[in-house]
């Protein structure tokens, strides 16, 4: 598996060495002379907004202190406590795995072990939305794949399976056209899913849309066989210029804020049990959608910035549409309640960076697809090993010992001159609109 | 480790459940709760031919049924390649009718796997049956006065009737004095929520009466009575909203005192194409599902109101039982297999 736009040899290098990975060479220690690279000019108008901030520790850390006196010895970065709520699931670091989707690199069983390592983690999972239709819901009948593994309840077995106990959770997507297999009533009234239901883990993703197409729906290649029997549930494109095999395009659903207020008001008057997410694609009104999402009673906002996706998209909308997840996470401000990022997420300072700018958790997606594909049994979890202790690395260093203290004034943007004398209203990133 | 549960398994804690079908059907109480039954359908249909309505015998599949609430699964077969489902409610077949007469009734059974919590609320099951009636031109205050004339009707027929198994049922029907005696009680959604808070019960504002709360209404009333006015979100694109006040819906339910719950629900109904179809879009609905009731709203179909019953529930409130299934021959308690 390749991923030409993301650093994939640097989530492989975490995924098979772990915690050690975060540092130069040890071999190298002793011998050679460290220091900072020449601070990369970041300054071409399309540089990514959450890359060219800066982590800004301060000299004078109040908070240090206060953990002195509650510990009565110099606090460390073992100390920080990473433990979060993510959309109303409990997390052992502020982060989650992404939903992947059915697209064929996670439908194989990348996204099985991804699962299981998830679930040993502890970290709360988002299954992707057409999974059951395009894989199966694993109960009576063959999946359409031929693999129950693939299944979402094979998913959700292989996440429970390892899961502790009082931490993580299963947030399971739907979009516009999924509505038609009634994923979430299928796993709401389906006895396998009660112990989530019963534990206060299972959340349900209204999926708006997805950061690699903003404004358009999934898209996958189908043989033109499959294409025939998915022809009356979706649309088919001959585009390809391949006579084997065609683009199936789902439709990304029509939103208006009326619409997108009474469906989560209806979800969670189906599934009182359950969380409600929204997830949105980074459109220029991500501020109200979110608005809209929050104030109607959802537990989370999900935005996946442009730089997002594990998918196919069109490569124009990979380059060119969509706004960045910095420039979003500017737009929204302070968040009303609970906000999950996703967008080229596998190291702690573009983690951190985010958490400062409001967000609760952030998703792993591409990076955990990869890491898992390095180590099947272990990729994940040293990936985000390594994430958790540059967390707390970070974290103390800025002077904090939780990671929902992560702030505004954390944050520096070169050229933003001096940061406002009261941190809380501190705007490293400019005016919000 | 958080294991999945067998599917097989059932519900974790269910209240006492139907015994295997013999003994259920020869039990004392079932074949009185039978009988009081026969006299509840036979006075249902008196009472609506005699208003001039038209019993309608409608689909149990089709390529698409109401969306529903509150959870439950549809049941998809598979109809010759092409994916039916069976009738959770016959709501947009009630619609359609409407083009051939004014007023129509009809008594069918309805599958709902409803989520297995409802297992233990006493007041579901998997399969029941409605006595559904739907009226062109109707108004909410026109439909709330038939059905509230059709549930007295019914009560006092039963009650003359079936006295004796009322008594084998030790149920005193003096139960009954106020519903024949009063007009049913009135109150909002918004009022209902209101009181449920001064009960100190956390009702949401924006959701269906939850079931607990639901029951202390229920429990404090000595008569039936409607909650009127749902907020849309918590119930099917086709409760007409209101047009003075959006984000209401003209709907209602009925209440049965004692405890007893939900019997009724019903609404004026959206007629209007464009109106049809964002609320579909409101309640996560692909119209792309709904070609052939789309197609003919498209081309125009009358306003009206209308409601269904849910035969076992009323049962249930007539004989005083303590759990719907028991006003089942054959009853399937969500979760449970059973023949």
């Amino acid at each position: 598996m390749r991923a030409d736009a993301f650093p994939a040899d640097a989530v492989r290098d975490r995924a098979r060495r772990g915690t050690a990975a975060l540092f130069p060479p040890v071999e190298a220690y002793g011998r050679n002379l460290f220091g900072a690279a020449r601070t990369p000019a970041h300054t071409a108008p399309d540089a990514d907004l959450l890359d060219t901030l800066r982590l800004v520790p301060p000299v004078f850390m109040p908070r240090r202190l206060e953990k002195l006196i509650d510990l009565a010895r110099e606090p460390m970065h073992h100390d920080v406590d990473l433990t979060t709520v993510v959309g109303a699931l409990h997390s052992p670091l502020p982060a989650y795995l992404s939903a992947f989707g059915s697209t064929q690199v996670a439908s194989a069983d990348l996204g099985t072990a991804a699962s299981r390592q998830a679930g040993r983690l502890g970290l709360p999972m988002v299954i992707g939305e057409n999974v059951v239709p395009v894989n199966g819901y694993g109960r009576l009948g063959a999946a359409p794949s031929g693999d129950s593994g693939r299944s979402l309840l094979g998913r959700i077995r292989a996440y429970l399976d390892e899961l502790p106990d009082g931490t993580g959770g299963v947030a399971v997507q739907q979009s516009t056209e999924d509505a038609d297999a009634e994923v979430w009533n299928l796993v709401y009234s389906d006895p396998s899913a009660r112990p989530l239901l019963e534990s206060g883990r299972l959340a349900f993703e209204l999926k708006v849309g997805q950061g690699a197409k903003p404004g358009l729906g999934g898209m996958t290649v189908l043989d033109r066989a499959a294409a025939t029997r998915v022809a009356e549930q979706y649309a088919v494109d001959d585009v390809l210029g391949d006579e084997e095999r065609v683009l199936r395009c789902s439709s990304p659903g029509t939103f208006t804020e009326e619409i997108l207020r009474q469906q989560i008001r209806l979800m969670r008057n189906n599934f009182p049990r359950a969380r409600v997410w929204v997830k949105l694609h980074p459109g220029r009104d991500v501020r109200e959608a979110a608005a809209v999402a929050w104030s109607a009673g959802a537990d989370a906002v999900t935005v996946d910035g442009a730089e997002g996706g594990t998918g196919w998209a069109p490569l124009g909308f990979l380059d060119a549409v969509g706004l960045p997840l910095g420039e979003c996470l500017r737009r929204i401000g302070r968040p009303a309640a609970a906000l999950l990022v996703s967008g080229r997420m596998w190291e702690g300072t573009r983690a951190a960076k985010a958490l400062a700018l409001g967000a609760t958790a952030v998703g792993l997606g591409r990076a955990a697809l990869l890491a898992v594909e390095e180590d099947p049994e272990h990729g994940l979890v040293r990936l985000v090993e390594a994430l958790a202790l540059e967390l707390r690395l970070l974290t103390s260093a800025l002077g904090k010992y939780e990671a929902s203290a992560l702030a505004h004034e954390d944050v520096w943007a070169a050229g933003s001159g001096l940061p406002h004398s009261d941190p809380s209203l501190a705007t490293p990133l400019g005016t919000q609109p | 480790m958080l294991h999945t549960t067998d599917p097989a398994a059932g519900p974790a804690a269910t209240d006492r459940l139907p015994e295997a079908p013999a003994r259920h059907l020869t039990d004392p109480t079932t074949r009185a709760v039978v009988r009081l039954q026969n006299g509840v359908l036979t006075a249902a249909r008196d009472f609506l031919r005699a208003h001039g309505f038209t019993e309608m015998l409608l689909p149990m599949i089709g390529p698409v049924t109401d969306p529903g609430v509150r959870g439950s699964k549809q049941v998809d077969i598979d109809y010759y390649g092409h994916r039916y489902k069976l009738m959770t409610s016959a709501i947009l077949y009630k619609q359609a009718s409407l083009l051939a007469f004014d007023k129509i009734f009809s008594i069918a059974p309805c599958v709902r796997l409803e989520p297995l919590e409802t297992a233990n609320t006493s007041r579901h099951l998997a399969e029941f049956h409605q006595i559904d009636v739907e009226v062109a031109g109707a108004s909410r205050e026109e439909i709330t006065r038939l059905g509230e004339d059709l549930v007295r009707h019914i009560v006092r027929e039963v009650t003359e009737h079936h006295a004796e198994d009322f008594e084998s049922l030790g149920r005193d029907t003096g139960a009954f004095t106020e519903l024949l005696g009063q007009s049913f009680g009135h109150r909002t959604h918004a009022e209902a929520v209101a009181e449920l808070r001064d009960m100190g019960h956390d009702q949401s504002a924006d959701a269906e009466i939850d079931w607990q709360g639901e029951a202390m209404l229920s429990a404090k009333s000595g008569r039936p009575f409607f909650v009127t006015d749902y907020p849309k979100g918590s119930r099917g694109f086709y409760d007409r909203e209101s047009r003075d006040e959006p984000g209401t819906l003209r709907n209602f339910d009925i209440i049965a005192p004692e405890g007893y719950g939900e019997l009724c629900s019903g609404s004026e109904r959206e007629f209007e194409y464009a109106r049809i179809v964002a609320r579909m879009r409101e309640t996560g609905e692909n119209p792309a599902k709904y070609g052939w009731y789309l197609q003919m709203v498209r081309e125009g179909i009358p306003d009206s109101a209308g409601f269904g019953i849910g035969l076992e529930r009323f049962t249930r409130y007539l004989a005083g039982l303590d759990a719907v299934w028991q006003a089942s021959a054959y009853p399937k308690v969500p979760g449970v297999i059973a023949p």
